[in-house]
């Protein structure tokens, strides 16, 4: 009778003694974990865009000044080092959940070539500009923002800060989400314009892709 | 010498905003049609913005674009320099308000020692060491609310707080009231047209970008301005690079991607 009452008491005990003890193994281990987690972040996160520089030094050094060749090689490098999902999704706002599945696909499709076209029309304009690193800082378990210096070789332009936020999501490689530059997220101000887009024409996501298809059209 | 009361009297220039902020008070937009929450006179400011940009097509860009070609390098310096010398006084009288007293004194070593050039000429060891600061930012440290955001006709975005800033760093600033001879006061009646044409020129290819790739110029340039705002607003509070607005948006997309 005593054993029967006494077996949830002991089992109660058990469980806090094994308890404490998984804290005790753990807790350290956590511990350890978690700056080597961040720094694993910060690497991965530093290391994709010093990639990411390089090869736009190697596309800049071998330009042909081919418009052609020019966009194969950065829609090439906005494939590889952006997350062109992430981006969409956040500029769209609260209007993703709304648009239709063919709608997400035209609009990162079309997203992503005014995008390359952008960087394509302004491409001359990196000539000459040196990034360095500043520093790197974890926001969260899953982004960092890495930021830095554009320095120009010929002195004639101000230096820029940009910040680079990457998404580090730990076994998926690091993909660049936003550019900061001098503090202003160029992603926030897509977002924000976007909206303003959709609100306009009565919360249509159509509207948006539509503008955008516009924008392309008449470049 | 000083003669504030007719200087004053010259801001006149400042009616029409007086004007404007009464005729946007007349118009404004239902909440739940604004795409802005913070934008309630939506209707007004874009009509604001359009005639802003007439005047930059007709005007400005043409004016800035033919500045950019025609003064060299080390003129535009030289004007820049000047147009941050004048502002000196103002971050002075600003960084004591908000009790940086470091910064405001060295604004006014930093005017003191380039007043023997008038500013044309950066004579300090480190330009940068001094931070602008506004009357905008000082309201900002006492914690005053930001208002709601204003496209003001020639003056561009603003908000109730930074326009009242502007108003008062310009009837407060002592470089204003001087008058010390015929070639100062040209100086002076010319300052306002140049510095606005520098400053196009110095953003030419920016303010283009915006301009004609934009989806929608009017909001793109409202969200640079919220953005590049709170970053100077950061900076007086002593955050130059935390941009808690912009990590908190993010923050929540990864929530919610989860």
């Amino acid at each position: 009778m005593m054993i029967l009452t006494q077996t949830p008491a002991i089992s109660v005990m058990v469980k806090r003694w094994l308890g404490k003890m998984l804290m005790v193994i753990c807790l350290p281990m956590a511990l350890a974990g978690l700056p080597a987690n961040a720094d694993s972040q910060i690497n991965a996160a530093t290391e994709v865009i010093s990639k990411m520089i390089g090869e736009v030094e190697t596309y800049l050094a071998t330009d042909p000044g081919d418009v052609a060749r020019r966009t194969q090689n950065i829609a090439r490098l906005f494939d590889t080092h952006f997350d062109l999902e992430g981006i969409a999704r956040f500029s769209a706002g609260p209007y993703w959940r709304a648009a239709t599945d063919q709608e997400r696909i035209t609009y990162i499709q079309t997203m992503r070539d005014l995008m390359v076209g952008t960087v394509v029309r302004n491409f001359d304009q990196l000539s000459g500009l040196n990034f360095t690193t500043i520093d790197s800082q974890a926001k969260g378990d899953k982004m960092v923002l890495v930021r830095g210096t554009f320095n120009d070789a010929s002195g004639k332009r101000p230096p820029i800060s940009v910040g680079w936020r990457v998404i580090t999501p730990g076994a998926a490689p690091a993909k660049v989400l936003d550019v900061e530059i001098e503090n202003i997220s160029m992603l926030v101000t897509q977002k924000q314009e976007n909206i303003a887009i959709i609100r306009k024409n009565e919360g249509k996501f159509s509207a948006l892709i539509e503008a955008m298809k516009s924008r392309q059209q008449s470049r | 010498m000083l003669t504030s009361p007719d200087r004053i009297a010259r801001q006149a220039h400042f009616l029409p905003l007086v004007a404007m902020l009464f005729l946007a008070a007349c118009s404004s937009v239902p909440e739940t049609e604004r795409t802005d929450p913070r934008d309630p006179f939506e209707a007004s400011n874009r009509k604001a913005f359009a005639f802003n940009m007439a005047v930059d097509t007709y005007l400005l860009e043409p004016a800035a674009s033919g500045y950019r070609k025609t003064i060299p390098l080390a003129g535009r310096r030289a004007v820049d320099n000047h147009i941050d010398w004048i502002g000196l006084p103002a971050t002075t009288f600003n960084s004591t308000l908000q009790g940086r007293f470091e910064n405001a004194g060295l604004s006014a070593i930093h005017f003191t020692i380039n007043s023997l050039t008038l500013g044309l000429i950066d004579l300090t060891e480190d330009p940068k060491a001094v931070k602008e600061q506004d009357f905008g930012q000082t309201l900002a440290s006492f914690d005053v609310p930001e208002g709601n955001y204003l496209m003001v006709p020639l003056l561009g975005p603003n908000t109730n707080r930074s326009l009242t800033g502007r108003f008062v760093d310009t009837v407060t600033n002592p470089v204003s009231f001087l008058k010390a001879g015929d070639s100062i006061e040209t100086m002076q009646s010319l300052r306002t047209p140049v510095a606005v044409v520098a400053r196009r020129a110095n953003l030419f290819e920016p303010f283009n970008d915006v301009k004609y790739n934009s989806l929608d110029p009017y909001a793109r340039t409202r969200s640079l301005y919220y953005q590049g705002r709170a970053g100077r607003i950061n900076a007086t509070i002593g955050k130059p690079t935390d941009n808690r607005e912009t990590d908190d948006q993010f923050e929540s997309f990864l929530e919610s991607s989860k």
